[in-house]
Parts: C-alpha cells; structure tokens; sequence
C-alpha cells in the first residue's frame, strides 16, 4: 500500500467533503426568501405544500420559518418565487458540484 | 422606512479594526446597497481612509474588557446601538463579518422587529463551536442583529444595558463561565429575559463563520482563501464572519 497516496486520496476527499457542506449551506442561505413581511425557506417542502394547497384553495394559511401564521393571497405567485428561487440556489450549487467531479 | 447598516469599530493597542472595516464598508457598498453608519471613537476615526458616503459617530468607548488572553476588547457600545441608529430598520453587524452577497437584504422586509442568529456553520468543518457547557441558555450570535425601531426591540437594547451593569450576576444567574463581557451571551440573556424565559424567533440559516484558527491568505472581490491546518481552501460568494483578526494584513 502507499501510503503518500492514501493520506492524499483521504486529504482530498476531506477537502471535497468540506467544500459540499459549505456549498450545501450557501445554497440553503440562498433559499431563503421574503414573503408577505414573512420568511420562508424556499425547499422543497414549502414548494410541495404551495403547490397542494393551491389546487385546492384560491387563499390559505401557511407557517413561516419562525412559525408566524401567514396569508397567502396570491398562490401562483407565491409558488413562482418559491421555485425561483430554489433553481436559483440549486443551479449554482450545480456548477459548484461540478468542480469536485474535475478533482 | 429607512434602512441602513451600523457598524461599531475602535482600535486596540493590538488590532487595526479601522482596516477590517473599510473592507467591511466596501463589501457593504457593493452587495447591500445601503447606507452605513460608523461609530467610532476621534483617534480610529482619524485613520480611515476615504469612504465615500459614510455617517460617522464619534464616541468615546468604554474602556476595561479584556480577551481571555488579556488583551483590549472594546465591546461595550453596542448595547446602544438602538440609540445610535439613525434608521427605521437597522442591520447592526461587527465589522469582521463580510457581505459577499445581498442576503442579508431578506431579512429587512419582514414584520419581525428583532432577529438575530442562533445556528453557526463552521467553514472549516471542524466544528469547534459548540458552546452547549458553557452556560445553561444555548447562545445566540450578536454577529449580525436585524432590529427596528419598535418598543419590543428597545426593550431588549434597554436590557442589554442592564445586564452590562450587573454581569456577573447573570453570568452566575445563567452559569455562563466566560468571565470577560461578550455581546453574544448579554444578547443571549437579554432577549431570554424579554421573551420571558423562552428563546423564540431567530434568523433562519446559520452564520457562516471561519474560526480564528483559520489563517486568511487572500480576500479578493469575491470570496476569502484560508489555510487550516496543511490544506488550502476558498470560500466563494458566501457570507463570512471572519474571527481571525490577522485580516487587515492580508
């Protein structure tokens, strides 16, 4: 076994690790929008639930990330930001992951 | 409504905050937009290079905390920063915390009147923040605070007065074992306090955080290099709240 090899192989998958993790972060900061004097994670869980009550109701109720109640008035617009959004975030945190692929 | 940002900064015998802060204003100026209040005492001032539109304030700081390692730190104004604050809504940040994007702008069209971080995220993965035995309350971080001009959030400045007057008391009152004064845990206590006993409405996301351990090689336009430990590593287009204060040599 060599050694030097390993402790590089091991040193750049650390590295890599790392440097997802705080992609990942940046990403989930990026998520993170204003709605109505509300805030809202712009995931994929918010994006579901927009979505499924807005095939059922012209306005409705959601928490926000401190757990305020908050109106929604305009479904299709708030879902538009929402999944704006999160392509946003998610494209960028593509092109990052990218360049672990290249290491 | 205006908006805008307050930054605290005064020199020690050991560290040059007046430069970590014209990096901090450049970084303001470009990704938030916003204008920026310095407070800051006559001699600090005096060292600033030119800035473009900025208001000062002149001060003079109190005198008297120390680091652990005996060292200045001059801390102790930024329980008057509601005061100090000439905007409706206001981002109070330490100058050491780098705006490499405009996220933080999220955060100033919301109804709540007072937000501040209760998550860090450890860039160097190392997770050498955990502060868990430190007091019996889990801290908060008084690196970036959003407030607004409300009675709710001048209770809160109002208590982080008090707490500076009496803290020991609440450093034994809540078993904090950091004997020097340290805005995050008077921060901490007083918005435990107001909320009665109950932490409640935090800033969602962590604050991305390089640890004083990290050594800062390069900040460029875009983002900071840092060396921990025998790897070399880069942070791009994220927020980052710089410990090290080696900075203004960099």
């Amino acid at each position: 076994m060599n050694l030097g090899e390993l402790k590089k192989q091991a040193d750049l998958s650390y590295d890599i690790t790392v440097a997802k993790k705080n992609a990942l972060e940046r990403a989930k900061s990026r998520q993170i929008i204003a709605y109505n004097e509300h805030l809202f994670h712009a995931d994929e869980q918010t994006i579901c639930l927009a979505k499924t009550l807005s095939e059922h109701r012209d306005k409705f109720f959601v928490l926000d990330c401190n757990e305020n109640p908050c109106e929604i008035t305009d479904p299709a617009d708030f879902l538009h930001k929402l999944i704006e959004r999160n392509q946003e975030s998610l494209n960028a945190y593509s092109q990052i992951h990218e360049t672990f692929k290249r290491r | 409504m205006s908006t805008g940002v307050l930054l605290y900064c005064s020199n020690t015998p050991t560290y040059e905050y007046h430069k970590i802060t014209e990096r901090c204003v450049d970084l303001i100026k470009k990704h938030l937009k916003l204008e920026v209040t310095i407070v800051t005492n006559l001699q600090t001032f005096k060292k600033f290079k030119p800035l473009g539109m900025i208001n000062y304030k002149l001060i003079d700081p109190e005198l008297g905390n120390k680091r652990a390692n005996g060292e200045q730190w001059n801390q102790l104004e930024r329980c008057f920063a509601y005061d100090h604050s000439p905007y409706d809504t206001t981002i109070l940040m330490d100058c050491d915390y780098m705006c490499y994007t405009d996220n933080l702008l999220t955060y100033t069209n919301i109804d709540d009147d007072f937000l501040l971080h209760d998550k860090i995220h450890d860039l160097t993965g190392k997770g050498v923040y955990d502060f868990r035995n430190n007091s019996i309350i889990p801290m908060l971080w008084a690196t970036v605070i959003i407030f607004k001009k409300t009675e709710r959030a001048k209770r809160i400045f109002d208590m982080v007065k008090h707490i500076k007057n009496f803290y020991q008391h609440y450093c034994n009152l809540y078993r904090v074992d950091f004997p020097n004064f340290r805005n995050d845990y008077a921060f901490t206590m007083a918005v435990n306090q107001v909320n009665g006993h109950i932490q409640q409405k935090f800033l969602p996301g962590k604050l991305p955080t390089l640890p004083d351990l990290a050594k800062i090689l390069q900040i460029n336009d875009t983002g900071v290099v840092y060396q921990y430990e025998d790897r070399i590593a880069e942070i791009q287009d994220q927020d980052v709240h710089l410990i090290s204060k080696e900075l203004p040599h960099v």
